[in-house]
């Protein structure tokens, strides 16, 4: 017991009894005096005893005034307690008797660029339990019994905090009629079990499209107590459903819905006796995307396509992505990235282990986005860029030649480097050094701007197109890859010595091929295309097409596309590289070139395959069509996919075949194996 | 002039003076009825005699306040399940009945009666420890049941009124003045017996009993010079017994719940959900009473459930919630009529025991409202103590009324012959 109380409790026992001796004293000093009084008095005929009389009156009138005493202390504490803070008392009486329920507000759908709904929501019967129930095990046992789950399960669930220590803790999601009209004919057998309706998010595509639309869980203790100083923000309770990846929470502020409040009447159990007002709640706004769900399919299952192809070839192709931009737009049509994952199953709470396995390296981190957040050399993919660097800065021209031995030695013997194609490709000119994608051509240019004014010239390039730098994609996460300069590789590489750390000649041919420290990655690869595509006039990649009206069929904002940026190039220069990309496709490999002679366009592209020390190379392949009013560019990635000839193009090739309806009919592979 | 002879006035049509405004009023308190015997009439058998036997203040304020109760028990009984109303009126009935036999009884017979008396405490007290008839109700002890018809009944109740008599027939030996120590030791003694006695069942009635047997030692004529050092030895002894409970390692003399409800009166917020709820509720319903009160049936504190024990022991919680300041100021009201006017008849009363017993049963009341309505007010510490009259319940209801046959009978054997 704390000395503090104690000392209150004798102060208040010794102020008790001061207060019983002053009445006392009072009462007796009456006595006194009345007892001198009576003896002046005349005694009355009948012989009594006035002393004594008038001592009992004196004495029974402090006993009155006693009384008087309790009634007037009494009094006066109601007088102050009903009409001197009578306003407070009512204020906790109405406390006492009132709750305020909140009804969480769906959230807004997520819609294609055709209206499908890849993300809505369905009603779903929820039982829940106070956090106490995780002590009373007979009634675990029984729900556990009733819902077809372990004991142990139920109780774990019961016993997470994941919703908020003060919530109600979810057990079973979508529970069946009969188990709610079980739990609500015997309230008695479990309480603190109560069943909520609740929604859900649903996913009619299943796993379409899901690292673009993300996925909801619980709010986090950031989200919770972010939005203070924001006047319009939300604000969460604990336990709110809110966005944690992809479009759901990057519009998270539009899909959210405003909770509605119900204020009831309660008694002392809590059990709501009535109802006062209530403001409704308001669904989130519907999110309608850029993304076409035919060319979103596609993208997929081209990319499934790929990665059979790389492992046909053994290649290990762990996984992979695709990104589809209208080039006119930089509307996202489609992104894909594998390994996928369900979103559903963090519909409710995803479970430790699902969340574990979700994390876990082996299962080659299917949370991850990879077109927007994985970063991977760009191989040959990024020759064009090379070539129209040299042809600016002039250290090459059209009428510029190589000759390809398959074995280039420009700094010596002792620093000499393979060409992928080790016979040689002979005499090469630039746009051939696209078309073969020969590397000799782009070592020499690479030594030509190492040993010019402007040794730096490629990055200048790189970074003109916008590499090293993120696209502004509305998703999250978005990794903005990195262009090697002489100062990065001094800055990053501090712990060596001053030699290793200097840029050498041979990071610059690295460069010039997309080997080496270069990052890039498939979003930003799909926008230098576009440019490319554009003669120079790369839009920003969006996936917000438009953001419904509450009310009516209209639409609250409309997506402008906005320019992400005008690259300034020769316009006979981009022609000439333009022309080097259709030849990657017809003039290169009659493999190749059969799996494009179906489409009813023209396809203009380029192969990449990415060296990496002890493992499978990165597979690449960037395309443009139709290859004279471009209209689509599409990128794909296979991790350790090999060639990019031989799986990334799949991707590729089956995404066109589904924009254009024409299926890939070609069965050859390509054996020259082009990079 | 006295307040028999008042109402006649018109009716007669006698050369009498209309009663002026200070003696209406002093003849609601009683006003000389003690003194002037019309009491000589009043044996006669006739009807109107028989309503002069009766003091009619204390009659009309006691049966106002049982009036007063009834509506609150009523309008508890609809939503608090264990409050009937029926059984309520069986104790009105039992005490009204109680009340007439005792007005009967010529009760100065019991003045030589004080070892009986002191016996039958003690017998009272053993009652409820007998097989076959204790009966716990609430985890209360002290309760007996009578066999054969279910009455349930609390003794210690019965113990206030006998103790009363007890300690009024002693002191009034002394005729109004306490000479000798050893007197005054005797007194305080016989009174320790019934006190210690309740004290191991029950601490309210227990400080019911010292209160009232106190006054009526202080009333006959204890010298201060006593009276204080023996409250100052109270005093430290009740703060030795809790700084005892309090200590870890000292013996704890109190009960776990009693440490509690002191604890809470000090510091309500130190058990929000037990004794500082129950406290805390009871102060919003009074509070958010107001002036005029929820009405009844409107009262949420008590008729949601907020207010535990509405209808028994926080029942004055319950009455000022629906009938606000208003409603509270007339129940003080009442009691102040009932109280002052046997302070009254105390004063003009002769026989010395009659005015002690009159004092005692005046402290048992004006302690009984202050422990329970100053409980529900927070200026008193919380315990099981009923409001007089009002709180549901048969026992607390018989001793009541028995209580007003006792003033009663003093009033109707109010001549100095027995």
């Amino acid at each position: 017991m704390e000395l503090g109380t104690l000392t209150i409790v004798i102060i208040a026992i010794i102020a008790l009894a001061a207060i019983v001796a002053v009445l006392v004293v009072v009462s007796a000093k009456n006595g006194r005096f009345k007892v001198d009084i009576g003896g002046q008095t005349p005694r009355a005929a009948g012989g009594n005893d006035t002393s004594s009389e008038t001592g009992f009156k004196g004495r029974i009138a402090g006993l009155g005034l006693a009384a008087g005493g309790v009634l007037a202390v009494l009094a006066g504490r109601i007088w102050a307690m009903q009409l001197m803070s009578g306003d407070e008392y009512v204020k906790q009486a109405e406390n006492n008797r009132t709750r305020t329920v909140t009804t969480a507000a769906p959230r807004g759908r997520i819609l294609d660029r055709n209206g499908n709904e890849l993300v809505t929501n369905r009603p779903s019967l929820t039982v829940v339990a106070q956090a106490d129930v995780a002590d009373e095990e007979r009634e675990i046992v029984l729900l556990g019994d009733l819902l077809g789950m372990p004991a142990m399960a139920v109780k774990r669930k019961i016993q997470d905090t994941t919703e908020g220590a003060q919530s109600a803790r979810t057990v079973a999601v979508d529970v069946p009629r009969r188990v709610v009209a079980y739990l609500e004919a015997h309230p008695d057998l479990f309480p603190g079990v109560t069943v909520q309706q609740r929604t859900q998010r649903y996913y009619p595509y299943g796993t379409v499209a899901a690292h673009v639309l993300g996925y909801t869980g619980t709010v986090s203790p950031d989200q919770l107590k972010a939005p203070d100083d924001d006047e319009g923000a939300i604000q969460y309770e604990s336990g709110d459903i809110t966005g944690q990846a992809g479009v759901e929470y990057q519009y998270e502020s539009v899909l959210q819905g405003i909770r509605g409040e119900q204020q009831v009447f309660v008694d002392a159990n809590g059990d709501v006796t009535g109802y006062a007002t209530s403001v409704p709640a308001t669904a989130g706004s519907d999110v309608e995307l850029t993304i076409d769900i035919n060319i979103q399919k596609a993208a997929e299952e081209g990319l499934l396509h790929a990665i059979d192809k790389a492992h046909a070839l053994n290649n290990k192709a762990t996984a992979g992505s695709v990104v589809v931009l209208d080039a006119t737009n930089g509307d996202v049509l489609a992104m894909a990235s594998y390994p996928e994952f369900d979103p559903s199953i963090f519909v409710g709470g995803i479970s430790n282990d699902d969340w574990q396995a979700l994390s876990d390296e082996a299962s080659g981190y299917p949370l991850m986005d990879r077109a927007v957040t994985g970063t991977y050399a760009s191989a040959s993919t990024i020759k064009p860029l090379s070539a129209l660097a040299a042809l600016n800065a002039g250290v090459a021209s059209e009428g510029s030649t190589y000759d390809c031995t398959g074995f280039w030695t420009g700094f010596g013997e002792a620093y000499g480097q393979y060409c992928w194609d080790h016979n040689g490709h002979g005499i090469m000119d630039v746009r051939n050094g696209i078309v073969f994608s020969c590397d000799t051509v782009f070592y020499e240019i690479g030594k030509a701007f190492f040993e010019s004014d402007d040794k730096e010239g490629l990055q200048k390039t790189y970074s003109r197109w916008g590499l090293g730098e993120g696209t502004g994609i509305d998703l999250p996460g978005e990794a903005v890859g990195r262009v090697p300069t002489a100062q990065w590789k001094q800055d990053y590489f501090k712990d060596y010595s001053a030699e290793d750390r200097a840029w050498r000649g041979g990071d610059t041919t690295n460069l010039a091929i997309g080997q080496g420290d270069i990052l890039v990655t498939p979003l930003q690869m799909a926008c230098v295309y576009m440019g490319i595509a554009n003669g120079g006039t790369m839009w920003t990649p969006h996936v917000l097409k438009a953001v419904g009206s509450k009310e009516g069929n209209g639409t609250l904002v409309d997506y402008q596309p906005s320019k992400l940026r005008e690259v300034e190039e020769d316009a006979e220069y981009l022609a000439y590289v333009q022309s080097a990309l259709e030849g990657v496709i017809y003039e290169e490999d009659p493999a190749v070139t059969a799996h494009f002679s179906n489409l009813p366009v023209r396809v203009a592209g380029k192969t990449g395959t990415g060296e990496k020390a002890g493992k499978d190379p990165t597979a690449w392949f960037c395309a443009y069509a139709p290859a004279d009013d471009p209209k689509y560019v599409i990128c794909a990635v296979i991790e350790e996919g090999g060639f990019g000839s031989t799986s990334a193009m799949y991707a590729v090739r089956d995404t066109l075949g589904a924009i254009y309806n024409s299926p890939d009919d070609a069965t050859v592979t390509s054996s020259a194996s082009v990079r | 002039m006295a307040s028999v002879r008042q109402k006649k006035t018109p009716r007669h049509g006698t050369g009498v003076q209309d009663p002026g405004f200070s003696e209406m009023v002093s003849s609601l308190f009683g006003g000389e009825a003690g003194k002037r015997p019309g009491g000589a009439k009043a044996r006669m058998p006739r009807a109107k005699g028989v309503l002069s036997e009766i003091y009619r203040p204390a009659l009309f304020s006691s049966l106002a306040l049982v009036a007063y109760g009834l509506l609150v028990v009523w309008s508890a009984s609809l939503t608090i399940a264990e409050a009937s109303l029926p059984r309520q009126l069986v104790g009105v009935a039992l005490g009204l009945v109680a009340a007439v036999v005792i007005w009967h009884y010529d009760y100065r017979n019991l003045a030589n009666y004080t070892t009986a008396l002191l016996i039958a405490d003690v017998i009272l007290f053993i009652l409820p420890m007998v097989p076959g008839l204790s009966y716990s109700a609430k985890g209360m002890a002290g309760w007996i049941q009578i066999p054969g018809i279910g009455l349930r009944f609390q003794p210690s109740e019965l113990m206030k009124l006998i103790t009363i008599f007890l300690i009024a027939s002693v002191a009034a030996q002394y005729n109004g003045k306490i000479k000798a120590f050893s007197d005054y030791c005797k007194l305080c003694g016989t009174l320790l017996i019934p006190f210690l006695l309740l004290l191991t069942q029950d601490l309210g009635t227990s400080l019911i009993v010292l209160v009232a047997g106190a006054s009526i030692i202080i009333c006959a004529g204890a010298k201060k010079e006593w009276v204080i050092p023996t409250i100052i030895l109270i005093v430290a002894v009740a703060a030795l017994v809790i700084f005892c409970s309090l200590t870890p390692g000292l013996p704890n003399i109190l009960k776990e719940y009693q440490l509690k409800r002191l604890i809470v009166f000090v510091d309500p917020s130190v058990d929000p959900s037990g004794d500082g709820y129950n406290l805390q509720q009871a102060k919003i319903a009074v509070g958010s009473g107001g002036f005029l009160g929820k009405g009844i049936g409107h009262a949420s504190q008590a008729g949601q459930g907020f207010l535990p024990e509405a209808h028994t022991d926080f029942v004055f919680a319950l009455l000022a919630e629906e009938f606000g300041f208003v409603g509270a100021m007339v129940l003080l009201g009442l009691f102040g009529w009932l109280m002052f006017s046997v302070v009254r008849l105390a004063q003009t009363i002769e026989l010395p025991f009659g005015k002690l017993v009159l004092v005692g049963v005046v402290a048992m009341w004006a302690f009984q409202l202050l422990e329970n309505v100053g409980m529900c007010l927070g200026i008193m510490p919380i315990t099981g103590i009923p409001l007089p009259f009002i709180s549901y319940g048969a026992s607390s209801m018989v001793v009541q009324l028995s209580a007003v046959g006792m003033v009663q009978s003093v009033y109707r054997h109010r001549t100095k012959a027995a």
